[in-house]
């Protein structure tokens, strides 16, 4: 706990010396929550080739607006609204694709996965179906309006709890449930659709 | 039962298992049971995507970073420059408008604007001329009633009457 304590008023330390334009101490804070960045970008982004790019101009962007930070939320969740933003940023110029592996297997293939998906499908899927139904999903994603993205992604993804998103999104926790509830129906309704729209197209 | 009403119950199916009432309808209902199926599908995608190893940070991404940092707060950025130029443009307009507002408010005449005496004593004679001779073929001539400009009035004499 002393630790811990200690710890944050390290913390405190190093972002009110970046706040005085020290880039020095900026470094630390960078060590410290480089793979935290570097993961929500590559789950909201999904492009292993983007990602050190963007978390590279994220941390820019957080140095020059470090002296807005006000110490009101954690400086983490100050980090992950930033990321948040910047990739939906980049991501807003990226049209969704209208194919998805799903579609081009074989109607006897798309049951079988449906099965496997059941339980634990890491074990039960073969590389290519993890393949086709992380496609699947990455599209689906992609169709999604933004706000249900960003939630489906900080809950589904990275596991926040209903609190930290509503951190992060400048939501009530409440408005969170209603949301994720809704983000859920929508992108199941969607597959619905993109299913029928799609039907005849499985080989 | 309605299916609506299990799509309502979607929480409950996404983080677990429906209660038996709803499963028993799933079975019957081949609409609720493709969107058990799907919802599998996505919750399945989603683990995986879970699962997988995020990209790190390589070797040096943080020192590299603040190198980079440095060197950015070394030379002032675009946006510094727009910020200082667009200050200056509002300054500018400000006074602009001010003297604008200023040169409307005064008076047409007077010591700061305005036709001074001189300009006026050109002007009438300016005017006077025009009127005697406005093709240009005579000389110059006095207006009929034209009253002299400055000095004292001619005297009216009785001489020659």
């Amino acid at each position: 706990m002393e630790n811990s304590g200690a710890q944050v008023a390290q913390e405190i330390q190093w972002i009110k010396r970046a706040q005085q334009g020290d880039s020095e101490a900026f470094g630390p804070l960078v060590q410290k929550h480089q793979q935290r960045v570097f993961s929500l970008v590559y789950h909201l982004v999904r492009r292993r080739d983007e990602v050190e790019d963007l978390a590279q101009e994220i941390f820019i962007k957080a140095f020059r607006a470090v002296r807005s930070y006000n110490f009101q939320s954690s400086f983490a969740t100050w980090l992950s609204r930033i990321a948040t933003n910047h990739c939906y940023d980049y991501l807003r110029h990226e049209r969704a694709s209208r194919v998805s592996f799903y579609w081009q297997m074989g109607e006897n293939s798309q049951q079988e996965l449906e099965a496997n998906a059941e339980s634990q499908p890491e074990q039960v899927l073969d590389h290519e179906e993890q393949t086709v139904l992380k496609d699947l999903v990455d599209k689906l994603l992609k169709r999604a309006p933004e706000d249900d993205r960003k939630i489906l992604v900080l809950k589904e993804l990275q596991d926040y709890s209903v609190e930290e998103i509503a951190e992060t999104l400048k939501l009530k926790p409440t408005t969170v449930k209603v949301r994720l509830h809704r983000a859920r129906k929508r992108m199941l309704e969607d597959l619905r659709h993109w299913r029928e729209e799609n039907k005849g197209h499985a080989l | 039962m309605r299916c609506d009403n299990i799509r309502d119950r979607l929480d409950v199916l996404w983080d677990g298992q429906l209660p038996a009432e709803f499963l028993e309808h799933v079975k019957e209902c081949s609409s609720c049971s493709q969107y058990q199926r799907d919802l599998r599908l996505v919750r399945a995608g989603f683990q995986l995507w879970k699962r997988e190893v995020p990209v790190k940070p390589s070797l040096g991404f943080a020192e590299r970073l603040v190198r980079q940092l440095s060197e950015l707060s070394k030379t002032p950025s675009v946006s510094d420059f727009f910020e200082r130029v667009g200050r200056r443009f509002v300054y500018a307009t400000l006074v602009l408008t001010l003297l604008a507002l200023l040169a409307l408010t005064l008076p047409p005449t007077g010591p700061v604007r305005g036709l001074g005496a001189a300009d006026i004593q050109i002007s009438a004679q300016e005017a006077s001329l025009a009127y005697s001779d406005p093709i240009g073929e005579t000389g110059v001539q006095e207006p009929p009633d034209a009253a002299p400009l400055e000095g004292p009035a001619p005297a009216v004499t009785n001489e020659g009457k």
